[in-house]
């Protein structure tokens, strides 16, 4: 099996741009898409005003209470200007205030308005009930009194992670670091695994056959090798997001890194099965690099979790390893979940790995035949 | 030492070998002659235990290897067709790759490549990468890597297709050496007749999947030993002067090539006048005329219609 291996390494030793280019991919990706998606999220800015007479105790009074979330900002801004940035685009929409009402304005009606809105109506529709609540007291004081009632109430339904401590917010900055990740490194694993058909066109398989060594360890050699440099793939990725640049990939790096692994070595099963389809390596390299990217869009790695509903693409989904691998890997760097919970997705994995690589050695087998 | 019992292989139903029945004995050097899709590929990849047999057997020293092919894989060296090298990596780095496979010990592979790619002539570009390799060289280092486990017997199938002269006489010549003094049984595969005719001591001429004739290089020239061989050269050839040649008495086959003719007539029988006369009816000149000893080129031409390489 070494031998083989070895060669398959001194190849690549030779002319490793293939690989160092996915790496730098995974790597650059990330971070040119998390920027930019970060960047957008801090520019929802939202300038609002109040026309009343007492506009600026309107608008002192709801500036902070629209701000409480990270969203958006809400600027206090003059009138005519905030009409000029809706009109010139610079701002989605902008909104006049009232004491107890609001107006959104907008130049047309895209989904960000919608969402504007939405969030604008929740703020303003909590007030009113305090305010009812409240009768004619005071309603800062019921603000706190019921704040305090929220915390310390006789039923309490705790949303909690999986180990202890809160619920932090959804990081699709993290989801998109595994995605890529993950996402090219299977391009490498698949490359890799393409060297079985290629030795087979070349005649290099049949004389492995004739020597003493096994057929097991010729696809094991090779297994074994795409298996490596796959994950070495992945875990420089990480390492380098980890410690380099100081990303937050939770607390359990050792876990991330078996998830990989498990994750990679199913890669390896499922290129094989493609293997077991293609009859050149030019047709490995068709057709293999025109699907894989399929795979990420329906496993949702571009979306923030739960927007596909699509029970068909849902379970075509399933069938490939990104999306168990996306599953653990959240689970484990977000909410800090233990073996227990990583448990089914590492297991449809290897099952995944299993069945891939039975049928795919087995196509692989017969068409020699 | 090797024996094949009416080995055939069947693809989709067409005959590629066909009962084919050829033994080697240890020392020999064997020539398997044939055209393209004669089936000497086909053969020989059942030989040596790469492809199972429809029918039939091949046998080492009396056993059977189909079932058990460990034993014939051991002492077998198999150069194939085509080029089964790794060209992303060095002649040398190749070499050894072969030989570790073949579990060749560490302490002795070294110098084996080494004699080996002194033998096939490359031992000064071995670092080098074998895609950047003329086809000759390639050819050259296919063949030693087939070399590093000191193999008994020697397959080679089509070792010199396209190359340059000088490299298909270092194959030849390093072909010629291991059968001479290493006493390797080689068998040699091609279609080029005057490379088997220098090599090899028996000859089996395939076509279309079945032995046509076989023997040593004498035998098979007695198949042509009643008939004569000419070569005339024509000032201008024409449909009509074939026709008139062929119908002369005692002519037994006409070729026609660009302005030649290659007739083939009963031996000691005097076509020369009537053959004048044919050519020159046709106001035509006879511009040159010879007598020809037969090869076994002419041997395949009479037993197949056919000449190998067409
Ligand atoms: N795997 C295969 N499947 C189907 N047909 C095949 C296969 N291999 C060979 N053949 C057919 O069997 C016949 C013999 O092929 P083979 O390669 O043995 O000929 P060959 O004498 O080696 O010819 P060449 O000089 O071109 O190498 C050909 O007609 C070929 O098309
Ligand atoms: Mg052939």
């Amino acid at each position: 099996m070494f031998p083989v291996v070895k060669a398959q390494l001194k190849k690549d030793i030779r002319s490793p741009w293939l690989v160092i280019l996915l790496t730098l991919g995974s790597i650059l990706f990330t971070y040119i898409f998390t920027y930019v998606n970060n960047n957008e999220q801090t520019q929802t800015t939202i300038p609002i005003f109040s026309s009343d007479f007492n506009s600026s105790e309107v608008e002192e009074k709801w500036e902070p209470l629209l701000n409480a979330n990270q969203d958006y900002v809400f600027v206090i801004t003059d009138e005519s200007e905030a009409h000029a940035d809706v009109e010139e685009g610079n701002s989605e929409a902008a909104i006049r205030l009232s004491e107890s009402d609001y107006q959104i304005i907008a130049a047309s009606n895209t989904q960000a308005v919608q969402l504007v809105e939405d969030y604008v109506h929740t703020v303003f529709t909590q007030e009113a009930q305090l305010e009812a609540a409240s009768g004619s007291e005071d309603i800062e004081a019921t603000r706190k009194q019921i704040g305090g009632y929220l915390e310390d109430a006789p039923l309490q339904m705790q949303t909690e992670s999986i180990e202890d401590g809160e619920v932090p917010e959804y990081n699709m900055q993290l989801q998109l670091l595994f995605g890529f990740t993950l996402f090219l490194a299977m391009f490498t694993i698949g490359f890799k695994v393409n060297g079985v058909t290629s030795d087979k066109i070349s005649g290099v398989w049949d004389r492995m056959i004739l020597s003493p060594v096994s057929k097991t360890a010729m696809y094991a050699g090779h297994l074994f090798y795409s298996f490596f440099i796959g994950f070495i793939q992945i875990c420089i990725v990480l390492v380098i997001f980890n410690y380099v640049m100081d990303y937050n990939l939770g607390h359990n790096f050792g876990m991330l890194l078996t998830v990989s692994a498990v994750f990679t070595l199913s890669m390896v099963s499922l290129a094989m099965l493609f293997t077991g389809f293609i009859k050149t390596p030019e047709q490995f390299n068709m057709i293999f690099p025109s699907i894989i990217p399929i795979v990420p869009v329906i496993s949702g790695v571009y979306m923030p979790p739960g927007l596909i509903s699509n029970p068909v693409l849902l379970f075509i989904a399933d069938l490939f390893p990104l999306v168990h691998a996306m599953e653990a890997l959240m689970d484990i760097a977000l909410f800090d979940a233990g073996w227990n919970e990583v448990t089914l997705p590492l297991v449809l994995m290897l099952l995944i790995g299993v069945i891939c690589m039975g049928v795919g050695v087995n196509l692989v087998e017969r068409r020699t035949k | 030492m090797i024996e094949t019992v009416k080995l055939s292989k069947t693809f989709k139903g067409k005959k590629a070998v066909d009962e084919i029945d050829l033994y080697i004995d240890e020392g020999e050097s064997i020539g398997l002659l044939g055209p393209n899709g004669a089936g000497k590929s086909t053969t020989i990849s059942m030989i040596s235990s790469l492809l199972k047999p429809t029918a039939g057997d091949v046998k080492l020293n009396g056993k059977s290897t189909i079932k058990n092919p460990a034993e014939i894989r051991r002492i077998l060296g198999v150069v194939p067709q085509e080029i089964a090298l790794y060209e992303e990596l060095s002649a040398y780095e190749n070499l050894k790759f072969f030989g570790e496979i073949y579990n060749v010990k560490k302490t002795i592979l070294e110098q084996r490549i080494q004699e080996i790619l002194e033998m096939v002539g490359l031992k000064k570009p071995q670092k080098e990468l074998v895609k950047t390799f003329s086809g000759g060289m390639k050819r050259r280092v296919n063949i030693a890597a087939a070399l590093l486990h000191d193999p008994k017997i020697l397959i080679l199938d089509e070792p010199t297709v396209g190359i340059d002269p000088q490299s298909r006489n270092h194959i030849l010549e390093t072909v010629r050496k291991l059968n001479e003094e290493n006493g390797t049984t080689v068998l040699y595969t091609s279609h080029y007749m005057e490379e088997v005719e220098q090599l090899c001591k028996r000859v089996y001429i395939m076509d279309h999947g079945k032995v046509v004739a076989s023997g040593s290089k004498e035998e098979l020239l007695s198949i042509l030993s009643t008939e004569d061989m000419i070569q005339v050269t024509l000032s201008e050839m024409s449909d009509t002067v074939v026709e008139k040649v062929k119908s002369i008495k005692n002519i037994r086959r006409v070729d026609a090539t660009d302005k030649s003719l290659r007739i083939i007539s009963k031996k000691g029988s005097s076509i020369l006048s009537d053959l004048i006369h044919a050519v020159e009816s046709e106001g035509i000149l006879l511009t040159n005329f010879q007598m020809e000893t037969p090869s076994l080129e002419d041997v395949f031409l009479h037993i197949t219609g056919r000449t190998l390489r067409d």
